[in-house]
């Protein structure tokens, strides 16, 4: 019951929060609730111990790849949405033959050439691509309406409850992927991978369904922006967005499933809403790295060790303990 | 900020911008501005990052620009005079950024103008511009399309300019016939090889190889300069390169001895490759972008206001800052002050309405709205451009040149290597 109220009282406040922000602040909350996805998708390849830097590529295949179905085939936007996830997660598994046969820094490596090699596809080939200017004029989520609210996808209100709730959706079953028996699997290919094998364990099987799920969600995230930005280039996914990624779910920390929301949540509205406010716009590079250096000099197991630390429950003394005292 | 960001409901001051904001876009009649209240004109450019060189040498021009004019009485419209104010907003050249800015800088700075580089960044802003009305500038007329019918090219018709420049080596330098070029592999490399690749054509210097295309990301510049000199070329030809490029570029061909012609788009900061190579090195490299000291600028052709001074002022408060984009945002304001002024109103249609009317006083002399062979929709101002070569260390003014005239006689061959790079407004994605 208790656990109900908390939920739908987080709910309501979800549904609340675009109106008590600012125009531009609410566009910021639509990428913000994307890049959510895009980082906890991420985080699930990291069970497995390997660090990508080819994930914000693979969400570029998903953004291409659905933008491609509506423009060339017509197909409708949400489930060219849908087709853009399957292509990149197909990508993953096409691309795990020859990643998945290095491991840690040789993956690192490898997950890198591999993005930039896409990204040269797509400068390369202007058909379908369009090269270096990418692709525009993408079609938008089609406006509609459910009696109590008329859905108008300019509006960044409309796009964030419509990208919140397939973001949220996905998340659960993020969630529930890491607390199944496959999830677990995923802890013990990083962690125990020799006993692991030698209980039969297909480590690589695993390593490319991580990689895959991984790439699924991303690709959805890739679409959620492609659609609402109207335009996708290269550029838009190169490795300084990589490294964006790899910064929120360092400074958050990847050993909770919320570790990586948190960094993405207090880095993304220090730099684009507080820095900017405080009238500090042309220095936020040189701040934002200032206070990413601290937090890992200062906070090594990310902020997620800050709520770990404030939510600690005591421990509760026996009662014999109690008696003698 | 924090509180305010989570705050549970709306305060009064947004409620009210909300309210004036969604009003204004739903076509409610427009609440004049009060006497003396100050208009506010957006700035949406890179200001940090690796673009940064190309937008935030614009704002501290427009700032100096609104000074001078705020000095003077201001903007005078109908209802009386107006001071102007910038609104700057750093889109990191993101689309995404870009849509933001735009949407903060229209629906809660309630700016009447806004000023882009263009580029990747306007794709993202142009359902914003439909939605709204507003109208936009851009450096990059490649942007313009039929579609694009808020959005101006009023300062600088990149490329197509650049082909001032190889007309003039072609005359003043008639023994030079072999080239080569270099450029980065993106949307403002490649429609500016295209131009080079038609300018030379027309002039007939010879293209020793294919263009050069190296990756934006490109940090070594040794092998591309070696490659650039494999076929020993008269002249290289460094295209709309970044500065970034361009300076360890000229490195290289200063240290790999490369003792022909130079030719580039822009040469920001020549003074610093100046230090890096040579004074003699540096001699004769022919780009596109005056220093305002120059004192061609002070014929009665020039519309650009007291250029001089513009460029003393600016050297006083930004040393070693001048760049080619320094005048570009403030001369495209002077067009949209004598467009408002001649409206009598601040409001974007009646702006565009009045602009469009007749000639524009481009910066370089009085300019016709042009391009719709290129980009579909005449919506750039063209006219004469510099050409500008550096002699003894300082850029110097060497002759005007007509961009439409080149055009009428050679547009074929631009339009062919567009069409050969996908750089037609009907080609793009």
């Amino acid at each position: 019951m208790r656990n109900l109220s908390i939920l739908l009282v987080g709910l309501a406040a979800l549904i609340a929060l675009p109106h008590a922000l600012s125009f531009s602040q609410q566009e910021i909350l639509v990428f913000l609730v994307i890049n959510v996805l895009l980082v906890t998708s991420y985080r699930l390849l990291t069970l497995t111990g390997e660090w990508s830097l080819g994930h914000v590529v693979i969400m570029g295949v998903g953004a291409y790849a659905s933008a491609l179905y509506t423009k060339e085939l017509g197909i409708y936007v949400p489930v060219s949405m849908i087709l853009g996830a399957v292509t990149a997660a197909l990508l993953a598994v096409l691309l795990s033959f020859p990643l998945f046969r290095m491991k840690g820094f040789y993956f690192l490596i490898g997950s890198f050439a591999a993005g930039e090699i896409i990204r040269l596809i797509w400068k390369r080939f202007r058909e379908p691509f369009g090269g270096v200017r990418g692709i525009s004029g993408i079609d938008p989520m089609p406006d509609f309406s459910i009696g109590i609210y008329q859905f108008d996808f300019f509006e960044p209100v409309s796009y964030y409850y419509f990208a919140g709730a397939i973001v949220i959706a996905s998340l659960w079953v993020l969630w529930r992927i890491e607390k199944s028996p496959v999830g677990l699997t995923f802890h013990a290919v990083h962690w125990q991978d020799k006993l692991a094998q030698a209980s039969g364990v297909n480590l690589r099987a695993y390593r490319t369904l991580a990689f895959a799920i991984a790439s699924g969600f991303a690709g959805l995230a890739g679409a959620l922006q492609g659609h609402y930005v109207g335009t996708v280039n290269p550029n838009s996914f190169d490795i300084e967005v990589m490294v964006f990624v790899l910064t929120w779910a360092i400074v958050g920390g990847t050993q909770t499933f919320y570790g990586p929301i948190l960094g993405c949540i207090v880095l993304t509205v220090l730099n684009e809403i507080v820095l900017r406010e405080m009238g500090l716009e042309q220095a936020r590079p040189l701040i934002y790295g200032a206070i990413m250096i601290l937090s890992i000099l200062f906070l090594p197991n990310g902020l997620e060790s800050l709520v770990q630390k404030a939510t600690r429950r005591k421990p509760v003394a026996k009662p014999e303990e109690k008696a003698a005292t | 900020m924090i509180p305010k960001f989570l705050t549970a409901g709306p305060s009064r001051r947004t409620f009210l911008k909300t309210a004036g904001a969604a009003a204004a876009s739903l076509g409610l009649p427009r609440m004049a501005l009060a006497a003396g209240e100050p208009i506010k004109i957006g700035f949406l450019a890179p200001l940090t990052g690796a673009v940064a060189a190309w937008g935030k040498p614009g704002l501290d021009g427009c700032e100096i620009w609104a000074e001078r004019v705020n000095a003077a009485g201001g903007i005078q419209l109908a209802d009386g005079a107006h001071p102007i104010e910038f609104v700057s907003y750093d889109n990191e050249y993101d689309p995404a950024k870009a849509r933001t800015g735009a949407t903060k800088l229209i629906r809660e700075d309630g700016v009447k103008f806004i000023m882009m580089l263009g580029g990747d960044t306007w794709p993202g802003v142009q359902p914003v511009a439909d939605r709204t009305g507003m109208l936009f500038s851009t450096l990059l007329p490649s942007d313009l399309s039929p579609e694009t019918t808020t959005l101006v090219a009023p300062a600088e018709v990149h490329p197509i300019y650049n082909v001032t420049g190889v007309e003039w080596l072609a005359e003043n330098k008639p023994d030079l016939k072999t080239a080569v070029m270099c450029a980065q592999d993106d949307a403002l490399g490649l429609p500016s090889v295209a131009t080079y690749l038609a300018a030379f054509e027309a002039a007939g210097i010879e293209m020793l190889d294919e263009p050069l295309l190296f990756d934006p990301a490109t940090t070594d510049f040794a092998p591309v300069v070696t490659r650039l000199m494999a076929k020993n070329p008269q002249i290289i030809c460094l295209d709309t390169c970044y500065s970034d490029y361009v300076h360890p570029i000229c490195e290289q061909l200063f240290q790999q001895g490369f003792k022909g012609q130079i030719i580039s788009c822009t040469a920001d900061f020549y003074d610093q490759m100046i230090e890096k190579t040579s004074k003699d090195f540096m001699e004769g490299f022919v780009f596109q972008f005056p220093d305002f000291d120059d004192p061609a600028l002070n014929s009665d052709a020039i519309n650009f206001q007291d250029p001089n001074g513009f460029y003393a002022e600016y050297n006083k408060r930004h040393p070693g800052q001048w760049g080619a984009v320094s005048w570009e945002y403030a001369s495209i304001m002077d067009m949209w002050k004598a467009a408002a002024e001649k409206a009598g109103s601040a409001e974007p249609d009646a702006v565009m309405t009045a602009m469009k009317d007749g000639r524009g006083a481009h910066a370089f002399g009085d300019a016709d709205w042009w391009g719709k062979d290129l980009f579909g929709i005449d919506n750039a101002l063209v006219g004469d451009w510099p050409v500008v070569a550096i002699e003894n260390g300082k850029a110097v003014i060497k002759e005007f040149r007509s961009i439409p005239d080149w055009y009428n006689r050679h547009g074929d061959l631009m339009v062919k290597h567009m069409q050969a790079y996908g750089q037609m407004w009907d080609q793009r994605g």
